[in-house]
């Protein structure tokens, strides 16, 4: 903090009541913040939050009208299914256990869900923060995108392209 | 000073007025300020600041993609709490439930259709916000933990989800929990006890059925709910969505 010098930056007045006493360095919530760049939340944000929810709300009425939730047979423990697939969101978790029980179906989601949670505390640079592919962030860009694509792939594979006795087959066989 | 003289009649003549202003909290002042406290003198809106950056309003920075999975969830309590008045937990029942939706209940093929595919799109819309979230760098400082609810929340979605697929009682249904459980048993040491206590048994019956339901309509949306609030919570406490660093 430093204490202005009064004579320099202002005059005396002897009609003011005021005068400045001190700049403050550092972050506070609006210092350096130019209040030109935001704008009040009603009506802007929430005017489309509402538009958003009419698109959303029509969008999921349209599909329930065109399409039927599947419904099968009532469940028989006696006759299981072939193949019996997990729901689409584990078939990727499901086609690496049919390489291996223990990697696939424990060490894989594991660490997974460990390496997401951990992210945010190994991967710290600031740099590149709120810029959608940042240049500077190419590395962390590649290795999200390779694991993204490879669980759609082993999803792909599980979902479509797996037959009876968990066999390749083409799904318009 | 004279005191206010309060009539009946005065009352009567008031009344819409003054129900109005008892519930709707009064907003006086310039544009600007009724604008903000339109925002936090309203319980619904009062989550959100009373100003906004630019950068949040833009659809793609953000895509709506949070925003369309809280949607989701709204709309799949409604048709849920719907569907419970219809659903016996009951492995007798249950499948003949679906059938009296499908053919019996008035438009109850289009609440489960709606429930079913917005399950569906919930899943694929929360992990879309995940990729958003990573590719813009948002989790970084001071937003790692919201990304660690985040994380949370993907989880309790794919529970809420896996939960809800046993509920039907069909082929589908049965066979996707028992394939599903069965990874869970692949654990060492621990992986028959997790079964066990994941289906309430060593197989999936009457125990798994009612485990999954009172999973998937009490305890998972409850949690689902406080994690949500801290979520949303944060974002605001973390200084609002991330955008680029000013220049």
């Amino acid at each position: 903090m430093h204490v202005a010098k009064k004579e320099e930056i202002f005059p005396i007045d002897p009609n003011k009541t005021y005068s400045l006493m001190a700049i403050v360095e550092g972050d506070s919530l609006q210092v350096d913040k130019d209040p030109g760049d935001t704008v009040s939340s009603w009506p802007n944000l929430v005017l489309r939050e509402l538009l958003l929810f009419l698109v959303v709300g029509i969008a999921v009425v349209a599909v329930s009208l065109l399409f039927n939730a599947p419904l099968e047979e009532p469940a028989n423990a006696l006759h299981s299914t072939n193949p019996a697939k997990a729901p689409w969101y584990f078939v990727g978790i499901q086609e690496l256990v049919s390489y291996s029980a223990f990697l696939g179906g424990i060490v894989a989601p594991a660490g997974i869900v460990l390496s997401l949670l951990f992210l945010p505390y190994l991967d710290r640079n600031p740099a590149g923060v709120g810029v959608w592919f940042a240049k500077e962030r190419r590395v962390a860009t590649t290795l999200f995108t390779v694991f993204v694509v490879s669980m759609l792939v082993l999803i792909v594979i599980g979902q479509f392209l797996r037959g009876p006795n968990w066999t390749l087959y083409l799904p318009w066989k | 000073m004279s005191a206010t003289v309060y009539t009946i009649r005065d009352s009567i003549k008031n009344l819409p007025k003054n129900i109005r202003s008892s519930v709707v909290r009064p907003v006086e002042g310039t544009q600007e300020q009724a604008r903000a406290a339109a925002v936090f003198g309203n319980v619904f809106l009062h989550i959100h600041p009373a100003r906004v950056h630019e950068n949040s309003l833009r659809f793609s920075y953000t895509l709506g993609l949070g925003l369309i999975s809280f949607y989701l969830f709204l709309i799949l309590s409604v048709s849920g709490t719907l569907l419970m008045f219809y659903y016996t937990p009951s492995t007798q029942l249950a499948y003949h439930n679906m059938k009296d939706l499908e053919y019996v209940v008035s438009f109850g093929v289009i609440l489960r259709n709606i429930h079913r595919w917005s399950a569906h799109a919930m899943v694929a819309c929360v992990f879309l916000h995940m990729c958003r979230v990573f590719y813009t760098g948002s989790y970084k400082a001071p937003r790692e933990f919201n990304w660690v609810v985040g994380v949370c929340l993907l989880l309790m979605t794919l529970f809420l989800s896996f939960t809800g697929y046993l509920l039907p009682w069909d082929q589908l249904a049965f066979w996707a929990i028992t394939v599903g459980s069965n990874i869970a048993a692949y654990a060492p040491w621990i992986g028959e006890k997790i079964r066990f206590v994941i289906l309430g048994g060593n197989e999936v019956g009457q125990m798994a059925l009612i485990r999954f339901y009172v999973l998937h309509v009490a305890l998972l949306p409850v949690v689902a709910l406080i994690l949500m609030g801290i979520h949303f919570w944060r974002i605001r406490k973390d200084g609002g969505l991330s955008r680029p660093a000013a220049e």
